[in-house]
Parts: structure tokens; C-alpha cells; sequence
């Protein structure tokens, strides 16, 4: 997966940069937006996570350029808290969905993958991983190919977790996947552990290895191997 | 009480006892002239009927001249000129009452025969002279305590117009508000001064309070990049192959501390905005529909709690408010109250036209009702709370003229958002 990552703030990017290269995702730089429009010129991507406050000019530029070019490239804005305006204009221009700063890696990879997902898999919205089967968009789970019943937050727990896979996953990352504003709410992370614990069960019950593991401490650990 | 009525009360008790005491001086003034008078008219008398005496030789006509109040009446024996002089009462025919007369007395020689001449005088009564100057002063110091009346009103009105004008101007005096107090100059001194000391203070006021916004406003937006480094940067280190638990953990607690760096960031941000007015645009809302929608997305901590909700809603109620302050202002208080309750605890919502409640089962607060307003006051001991989560819906509640409360009242806590009459729309 290549992606394309348009961020002002240089530490931020490299930073970004390096995680999702950890997730096994090839990146490309642009802290300008010049720079930008002249990678997308040049270069076709997968995916585009794209802040809209750069010092050259707006962000929204490359989303009215990448229509023009009229391919199939995914773009997650990130924008500054509160910022609505750019968010709406954004999607209205073309965008697949926003992220707001500051947010976990994690977070970002998901909704990365999920836009990329919702791109690329045209007609075949599916995810495989071994005897795992996942149709986000329909919310169903299979393993062994009989169908498990999810409930939302164990579906959403799932991608996030499959999205992730084979990295640490802290419990705020996943409270705050999960229920955004109200992740601090008391008790949240007792909900997460019940949560995992009941997806666990609906793996291995139905035949499935046990991919979760807790990681001490710290949070848990989606082993895709 | 006003000025104005202040000093017209004194006026009015100064004016009652200077009537009180010129009454008595002016009683007593006049009686002591009438009696001059009336002594120095029956000496005047006794020389014109002893002139008339020396001149006539005889005393026949000076009845007819005289009239009746003068007796001449011959004596034997002549024995001096001395005049005397007494008051008496007598029987008066006309008056049909015995009345205080004086008379003078003396003999009188006239070739050799002897008179004695009386000369009666009716006295003026006391209680006449009294009453007539207590009417007399009692009209001129009503008139005199009117007419300062409106006289000090209109004075009042015309001299203080500055100073009533200085009290509007302070009245409607919004530090949110940008642009300086204009007051009126005015031809008294004391007031320009005034003015010119409330202007030094309010634009003084108001730069203090511009430089905190200002700094509270940089702060959270100039940390926010780093904030995010230092986020993104511990996210990359935790996925590190070599960790041992002890690092992991110290990653953790570090992530944790820059999370909750952000939220309070955040917080302190969204005050900020609040203040600067970027929250000016108002929609109509079916309130009703907002909390439900509110209490369906906190649901799986309500049921996690075995939480009991009461509902008490009214849909047909619609307010014009700013739909993101008031599902900050929900959120915030409904965590609140599932964050708080007790396990298998209560959740009340009720609506009424004036505005809501949101109230829970809970221990008895560590903090006073106002202290629980205050940014960074904490109840309990829940440190991950930003402690900013209140200060934030009193912020809202101010901004949008309603009025938070509250209260704790037989083991649950109540807090009531009166919402201003002029937002609310029933129907």
C-alpha cells in the first residue's frame, strides 16, 4: 500500500511516516502543498492522508486535483480540532473521511486501510486473514466460514484490531476507536476487557486460533500469524 | 434607597423643625408687639382726651368721641396722676364670651373737681395669634418643601444625568465585547474625574483580560503540534521489537500523561472559543431528541453500571441554542452523571418548559455547589478527569444566558439548566 502523507509539521510527519512503515505501508513525504501537487502529478498512491492547514496554501487543493485526475486514490483529511469548515468542505469536495488531531497511529492506520478498503475492493468488500472473514460494510464475521454474530462494538473492535494487527494497542487507543468523546468515561476499560474477552470467545468457539493477546499493562495485541 | 430621597428627607425633617421653632419664635414675637401696641395705643388715648380735657373744660362730648370703652366718672378727692395699668376678664356682649381686656386708669384734675378715666381695651387672645401664624408658616413651609421637591428632582435629573449615564455605560460593559467605554463629558468636575478614573480602570480591565485570552488562547494552540509529536512518537517507540514489560509500561504511563495533556489542551481550547464568540449561530432544536440521542450513545456504560433510567421528556419543546455547545453541555453532564452514579444508581432527565434536570444517585459531594463550577476542581478521587468538564458546561450555560445549578438533595445530585424564556419554543 503506498500512501502519500501532506503534513507542514515536520516531526509529525516523520513520525506518521515511520509508524505506518512499521505497519507495513511504503510512504511518501510532502510538507508543502507545491510539493504535494507535484507528487500526485508524478505519482499515483493508494491513499492520501492529507492536513489542510499548510503554510503554501490550502489542502483542498490537492482534492480538487486528484478529481481532476479522476483516479481512484483514497484521501483521509486530518484536521485541527474544531476546524468543521475544512472538514465539510472537504468531504464535500471529495474526500473519504478526517481524522482529527492529535490522534493515536493506530487510529490512523484504520481509517486509513478503511478508506483505502472502501476504494479498492470494488464489489468485493471483503477481508481475509486465515480462517477469518470480514464484510465491514455489511458488518459480518465469519470464521471457518460459518457466520459468528457480532454485536457493533465487537465488529468495530475487530477491524480495529485487524487493522492493527501484530501491534500494541494501548486501551485508550481502543476506547477512544470506540466510543470517540466518551472513551474517558469511568469503568471504560473494564468494558474493552469484557469486549475482547467476548470476541475471543466467539473466535475460539467457533473454531478459530486465539489471535488476542494481552500485552501487561499496557493493552492487547492482534497476532495475525 | 435613592439619593435623591435622601437628601429630600433630610430637607423634610430640617424644614418640620425650623417651622416648629420659628412658630414658637414668631408666636411669642407678636404677642409681645401686639401688647406693646395696644399699651402704647391707650397712652395715646389718654392724651388725646387729656388734651381734649385742658382744652374743653368738660367732659360731655368725650363719650360720643371716645365711644363706649372710655368711663369718666367724677371723684370726690383728687389724689394723684399716677396711671395704672391691669388686665381682667369680662362679660362682652358682642362676642357673647367673656373675653381678656386691659384697662388704664387715672385721675385726672380739672379746675379743681376731680375724674377718674378708665379706657377699656379688648386683648387680642393668644390661642387666635398662635394659630394663626402656625397656619401661616405651616402654608409657607409646605410650599417651601414642594417646590424643593421638584425642584431637587429636576436638579437632580439635569446635574446627575452624567453619572446615570457613566452607570448604563458600566452596566452594559461586556469584556467579551471589544471597543472602549465612551462616556460623556460633562460641565462637573467631580464627574469627569470619575469618568476618567472608571475609563483608566476598564480599559485596564480590559487588557488584562485580552493578554489572558490571549495567552490561554496560544498556549493550547502552540502545543498542540508538539503535544501530537510527542503522541505520535511514543505510538512508534511502543511497536518497538526489543521492549521489556517495564518499558512498555513506562511508555504507557507516558501516553497516558500526553493524553490527558491533549484532553485538557482541548478543554482549555474550546473555552477559549466560547469566549471569542465562535459559537454565535443558533438553530432551532428539539431538545427531547437531542438527549435521547445523548443517553442511546452513553448506553453501554448505563447498562455496564446496571444504571436505572428515568425519563420525563417533552417533545413537543424546541430551543434555539448552538447545536455544538449543547451536545458538549449534554455529553458533559450525562457522563457526568453515569461517571459518578453508583453501581445500580439512578438517571433522571426531566423537562419542563423552563428548562431541564439531569440528576443521579451519588455519594455526598466533596465540593460546595459553586466549587463545582471551578476549573480544576476535582470531585473524588477520579484523576482522569481533565477537571475542566464542569467549567466547560457553566461556560456554555453563561454563553447561552442559561443558568446551571446544583444541588444535592436526599443521596442524588441535581443540577438544573434554566434555559432563558426567550429560547424555548412550546408548541
Amino acid at each position: 500500500m503506498k500512501i502519500l502523507i501532506v503534513e507542514d509539521e515536520k516531526d509529525l510527519l516523520n513520525a506518521m511516516v515511520d509508524y505506518l512503515h512499521q505497519s507495513g505501508m511504503s510512504c511518501e513525504k510532502a510538507s508543502t502543498l507545491e510539493e504535494a501537487l507535484e507528487r500526485i502529478d508524478l505519482y499515483d498512491y493508494d491513499g492520501i492522508i492529507l492536513d489542510i492547514g499548510l503554510p503554501d496554501g490550502s489542502g483542498l487543493k490537492v482534492i480538487e486535483e486528484m478529481k481532476k485526475k479522476n483516479h481512484q486514490t483514497g484521501i483521509l483529511i486530518v484536521s485541527a480540532k474544531n476546524s468543521l469548515d475544512d472538514r465539510l468542505a472537504g468531504l464535500n469536495i471529495g474526500a473519504d473521511d478526517y481524522i482529527i488531531k492529535p490522534f493515536h497511529m493506530p487510529e490512523l492506520v484504520a481509517r486509513i486501510k478503511s478508506v483505502f478498503r472502501r476504494r479498492s475492493f470494488q464489489g468485493k468488500k471483503e477481508l481475509v486473514m486465515n480462517e477469518l472473514r470480514v464484510i465491514p460494510d455489511e458488518m459480518m464475521f465469519f470464521v471457518n466460514d460459518k457466520q459468528v454474530p457480532l454485536t457493533k462494538t465487537e465488529h468495530d473492535l475487530l477491524m480495529f484490531l485487524i487493522s492493527n494487527s501484530n501491534k500494541v494497542l494501548t486501551k485508550e487507543s481502543i476506547a477512544e476507536h470506540l466510543w470517540g468523546d466518551h472513551a474517558d468515561m469511568a469503568d471504560s476499560f473494564d468494558f474493552i476487557y469484557s469486549h475482547i474477552k467476548n470476541l475471543r470467545k466467539k473466535i475460539i468457539d467457533h473454531g478459530g486460533r486465539d489471535y488476542v493477546k494481552s500485552v501487561y499493562g499496557v493493552g492487547y495485541k492482534f497476532h495475525s500469524e | 434607597m435613592k439619593l435623591l430621597n435622601v437628601t429630600n428627607r433630610y430637607y423634610i425633617i430640617i424644614a418640620v423643625a425650623l417651622m416648629l421653632i420659628g412658630c414658637g419664635f414668631l408666636t411669642y414675637r407678636l404677642l409681645y408687639l401686639f401688647d406693646k401696641e395696644i399699651t402704647e395705643h391707650m397712652l395715646y388715648e389718654k392724651q388725646i382726651i387729656d388734651q381734649q380735657l385742658y382744652e374743653e373744660k368738660h367732659l360731655q362730648h368725650l363719650n360720643f368721641k371716645f365711644g363706649d370703652h372710655i368711663e369718666v366718672q367724677p371723684i370726690d378727692k383728687f389724689t394723684s396722676f399716677r396711671v395704672h395699668l391691669r388686665d381682667t376678664e369680662m362679660y362682652d356682649p358682642l362676642e357673647k364670651d367673656v373675653v381678656a381686656f386691659r384697662i388704664l386708669s387715672y385721675e385726672q384734675q380739672i379746675d379743681s373737681s376731680g375724674y377718674r378715666i378708665k379706657i377699656r381695651r379688648r386683648l387680642t387672645e393668644n390661642n387666635d395669634v398662635m394659630y394663626g401664624v402656625l397656619v401661616a408658616v405651616v402654608l409657607i413651609s409646605f410650599n417651601m418643601v414642594l417646590s424643593f421637591y421638584f425642584l431637587n428632582r429636576w436638579f437632580s435629573i439635569k446635574i446627575w444625568a452624567p453619572f446615570y449615564s457613566a452607570l448604563k455605560l458600566l452596566k452594559n460593559f461586556d469584556l467579551r465585547k471589544e471597543g472602549k467605554l465612551q462616556f460623556r463629558t460633562s460641565a462637573i468636575e467631580e464627574f469627569n474625574r470619575m469618568n476618567e478614573e472608571l475609563r483608566k480602570l476598564t480599559d485596564k480591565v480590559a487588557s488584562d483580560y485580552r493578554n489572558l485570552k490571549e495567552f490561554t488562547e496560544n498556549m493550547s494552540h502552540e502545543t498542540q503540534t508538539p503535544l501530537a509529536i510527542i503522541h505520535s512518537r511514543l505510538d512508534v517507540l511502543m511497536q518497538s521489537e526489543n521492549l521489556d514489560e517495564q518499558q512498555q509500561e513506562q511508555i504507557r504511563t507516558t501516553l497516558d500523561a500526553v493524553n490527558r495533556l491533549s484532553k485538557m489542551n482541548k478543554g482549555l481550547t474550546l473555552l477559549a472559543k466560547i469566549d471569542n464568540n465562535q459559537y454565535a449561530d443558533e438553530h432551532e432544536l428539539n431538545l427531547s431528541e437531542v438527549i435521547e440521542k445523548h443517553l442511546s450513545q452513553l448506553d453501554i456504560f448505563i447498562e455496564g453500571k446496571g444504571i436505572k433510567v428515568v425519563k420525563n421528556l417533552n417533545p413537543k419543546m424546541r430551543v434555539k441554542l448552538n447545536p455544538q455547545l449543547v451536545d458538549i453541555l449534554l455529553t458533559n453532564l450525562l457522563s457526568n452523571a453515569i461517571k459518578y452514579n453508583v453501581e445500580g444508581g439512578m438517571l433522571k432527565v426531566s423537562m419542563d418548559n423552563a428548562g431541564f434536570v439531569i440528576s443521579n444517585s451519588g455519594d455526598a459531594p466533596s465540593l460546595s455547589s459553586e466549587q463545582i463550577f471551578e476549573r480544576f476542581k476535582r470531585g473524588g478521587d477520579k484523576i482522569d478527569s481533565t477537571g475542566l468538564g464542569m467549567a466547560i458546561v457553566k461556560k456554555i450555560c453563561d454563553y447561552s444566558s442559561c443558568e446551571i445549578s446544583h444541588h444535592y438533595f436526599d443521596h442524588m445530585h441535581l443540577f438544573t439548566v434554566a434555559i432563558n424564556p426567550g429560547k424555548v419554543k412550546v408548541n
